[in-house]
């Protein structure tokens, strides 16, 4: 049984805590409070240290550390948190998901929009989703592949393409509104 | 497969070179397609660039790398950490656990987090014992204790026990609690000493998920104390003595607000 805290893996101890900024990050768009995101990261680690033996080398840390948040956060504080999502677990308000040829902004007018959009606003939309969808926005913006968010969310991959997709339409949509 | 369903693979440089340039291709000749890029190439860079980032505070890196190099935390290890990492990362590392090599003295194996609090809450009771002089603040009367530690500490110490014949309150004091403050609030049994630590809980890994209450809190044995811990709100308890365990269980519940 691999252990983490074998001499050779010292490193690994060292990744792991670099990944300290990601998962406080997450765990604060997650949680939506500073208090809460110390203590999901704190506990975070303490259950990666725990199951440290479940790792397998060779395999992304950070996404197996992201993991772990997730699931922290769903037993940690699920019960607590004003669920935030308007029209289900995939993000888009129903009756307003946009459509092929439907009510995107086109070309220039959104363009603009998007490219001054400012930093409230954007951290606002974001905090409209849903957790799934603002989890799978967040791990896109990490550098995770689908295959690895989906390792993180336990799901297929190609639900994650699908999840991504609706997510960042729903981003545009509620940041079009903004500007409007 | 839609154009637009390759979007963000484009963007992220994940699609095979014939399909990539397929999709250059089309977006050559289709507006529609063109602009949906357009946009989602600049919600990607809204995100990547506006997007505010809440990067862990320093203190809670602090906390972890103690918590890592706690469970079985040889010096010649974090040492050895410099030929690993970047130096920077390594000096701070090695700082960090040198700090945790003199703090947490338990032994090896799977980390307990309410034994590492229970550990430090030993350490802050073997202070009080150990002070040469006397406690901050010696008055056997609570509502004379209770308020000196206002501006001391950054909380205000819910307690309500006054102390009575059986268990006396001599006095308080503040002491370091790892990486806060405590308000020490010390009382008697007999020829004993008993110590009621309140610190704030954010952030402390092994309060984070404990549903101990006063009315039932978890002991840990360390060094032949004993201690007694619960959260109540955003305020972690640590109660430490020598007497026996039970008369702790039994005295936690008394600490409890008034109903």
């Amino acid at each position: 049984m691999w252990r983490w805290r074998q001499p050779e893996q010292e490193g690994l101890w060292a990744e792991a805590l670099a990944h300290a900024d990601a998962l406080h990050n997450l765990a604060r768009y997650l949680t939506g409070n500073a208090a809460d995101a110390e203590d999901l990261v704190q506990e975070t680690y303490t259950r990666a240290l725990a199951a440290a033996h479940q790792f397998t080398p060779g395999t992304n840390l950070k996404a197996w550390l992201f993991r772990i948040l997730r699931n922290t956060s769903a037993s940690l504080y699920r019960r607590r948190r004003a669920n935030p999502v308007v029209g289900g677990l995939d993000t888009v308000t129903p009756g307003r998901e946009p459509r092929d040829g439907g009510d995107w902004l086109r070309g220039d007018l959104e363009l603009d929009r998007l490219r001054s959009v400012v930093a409230e606003e954007i951290e606002k939309a974001l905090m409209a989703l849903s957790d799934e969808a603002r989890t799978v926005v967040l791990l896109d913006l990490e550098g995770l592949s689908e295959a690895e968010i989906a390792q993180v969310m336990d799901c297929p991959a190609g639900t994650v393409k699908s999840r991504l997709a609706r997510a960042r339409a729903a981003l545009r949509l509620r940041l079009r509104d903004y500007g409007s | 497969m839609a154009a637009r369903d390759l979007l963000i693979d484009h963007e992220r440089g994940r699609l095979a070179s014939p399909v990539q340039a397929d999709l250059e291709g089309h977006l050559q000749s289709c507006p529609a397609c063109a602009d949906e890029a357009a946009a989602s190439l600049a919600l990607s860079r809204a995100l990547e660039q506006r997007l505010p980032q809440h990067p862990a505070p320093i203190a809670l890196k602090r906390r972890l790398a103690t918590q890592w190099s706690g469970g079985s935390a040889p010096r010649r290890r974090v040492v050895s950490l410099r030929r690993l990492l970047i130096p920077g990362l390594a000096t701070a590392l090695l700082v960090l656990g040198l700090i945790a090599a003199g703090v947490f003295p338990w032994s090896s194996g799977r980390a307990d987090p309410l034994a590492l609090l229970a550990s430090e809450a030993v350490n802050d009771h073997l202070r009080v014992l150990e002070r040469a002089r006397p406690l901050d603040v010696e008055s056997g009367a609570i509502h004379q204790v209770r308020p000196w530690f206002a501006g001391k500490v950054d909380f205000a110490p819910a307690v309500s026990f006054p102390g009575d014949a059986d268990f006396p309150l001599r006095g308080g004091t503040v002491e370091r609690f790892l990486d806060r403050q405590a308000a020490v609030l010390v009382y008697a049994r007999r020829l004993h000493t008993v110590s009621l630590l309140v610190f704030r809980a954010d952030g402390l890994a092994g309060l984070a998920g404990i549903t101990a209450h006063a009315d039932a809190p978890e002991i840990r044995t360390v060094r032949g104390f004993h201690v007694a811990l619960w959260r109540a709100g955003e305020l972690g308890y640590a109660l430490v003595s020598d007497v026996d365990s039970g008369e702790l269980r039994a005295l936690a519940p008394r600490f409890l607000p008034a109903r």
